[in-house]
């Protein structure tokens, strides 16, 4: 159990610095599209390039930062009925969720895109977009970030059995 | 029994969706698991083809490209700003003093706040969360 709760502190310590590191990308992504708003309307100039560099950004920031939104419990819950439970039975919930809500479902998501990533890897995929950017850093994207919710799905899971056992 | 749920699939989803969502467990994995189960209970039916689960990377993919969705990262900033700032706080004050006396007074700031910050939920008002810990 001690191996188990430091490889959960590990996967809490990657997810904080995935998460902290990536909501900084919000800020960039406000900038960049502010600018280029700026820049078409003040200048009439833009590209499809800039406009694309936006939605990559944005979905890195809600992709790398699910398992961080998990890890802080920010994720929407319905609580009308839970929230009357005891701690014990809300625990019980989670550990049922994770296993057989959130691991699956990531699992699955992960497994199916990663071939979809190498397939635009290999192919060096271009955006149909006159001056589109090349799109594999945004397929990356995916199973990068199920990878993320996994892996704190998992240190969920080891810290909601450790409060279990707790006397 | 297999009979029974080939014809009415669709409002058996539907009544395990609300089980689900009952049960506490975050909104979004929630949704999803029924997605995946119902599936794959389609799939033993032979109501839907196993190939069908290739299109998820893509429903993925579509909310990634979806260029209305840009305006969240606006809304995000904006909400930091706020928040941080305290102005959404001394906006909520002001607004409960302004109407505070009236009847129904704490119903004013909501739709004010709400506006002014064009969000649906001033955080000073959220509910608790169950289990707030990491």
């Amino acid at each position: 159990m001690s191996f188990l709760l430091s490889l959960s502190r590990l996967i809490d310590a990657i997810t904080e610095r995935v998460g902290r590191a990536a909501r900084w990308l919000i800020l960039l992504t406000v900038l960049i599209s502010a600018g280029n708003a700026l820049a078409r309307y003040a200048f009439n100039a833009s590209s499809n390039a800039w406009l694309e560099i936006q939605w990559y950004l944005f979905a890195a920031v809600f992709l790398l930062c699910a398992g961080y939104a998990l890890k802080h419990n920010q994720h929407v819950r319905v609580d009308v009925l839970s929230s009357r439970l005891s701690r014990r039975a809300q625990t019980w919930i989670d550990i049922f969720g994770t296993l057989f809500f959130l691991l699956p479902m990531a699992l699955l998501i992960l497994v199916l895109s990663w071939p979809v990533f190498v397939d635009s890897w290999r192919s060096g995929e271009v955006s149909s977009n006159a001056n589109g950017l090349v799109l594999w850093p945004a397929r990356a994207l995916v199973p990068a970030g199920f990878a993320l919710l996994v892996l704190q799905g998992l240190a969920e899971l080891i810290k909601r059995i450790a409060l279990l056992r707790e006397p | 029994m297999a009979a029974f749920i080939v014809a009415n699939i669709a409002p058996l989803m539907f009544a395990a969706m609300v089980v689900f969502l009952l049960l506490g467990y975050p909104v979004a994995f929630s949704l999803a698991a029924n997605g995946i189960l119902f599936a794959l209970v389609g799939i033993e039916l032979g109501l839907l083809d196993a190939s069908l689960f290739q299109a998820l990377p893509q429903r993925v993919w579509a909310v990634m490209s979806n260029e209305t969705l840009l305006a969240v990262p606006f809304f995000t900033l904006m909400g930091l700003i706020l928040e941080r700032s305290g102005m959404a706080e001394d906006l909520l004050d002001t607004i409960g003093q302004l109407f505070g006396r009236l009847h129904g007074g704490l119903a004013w700031p909501t739709p004010w706040c709400s506006s002014a910050r064009c969000s649906p939920r001033p955080p000073a008002w959220s509910p608790p969360r169950s289990s707030r810990w990491a």
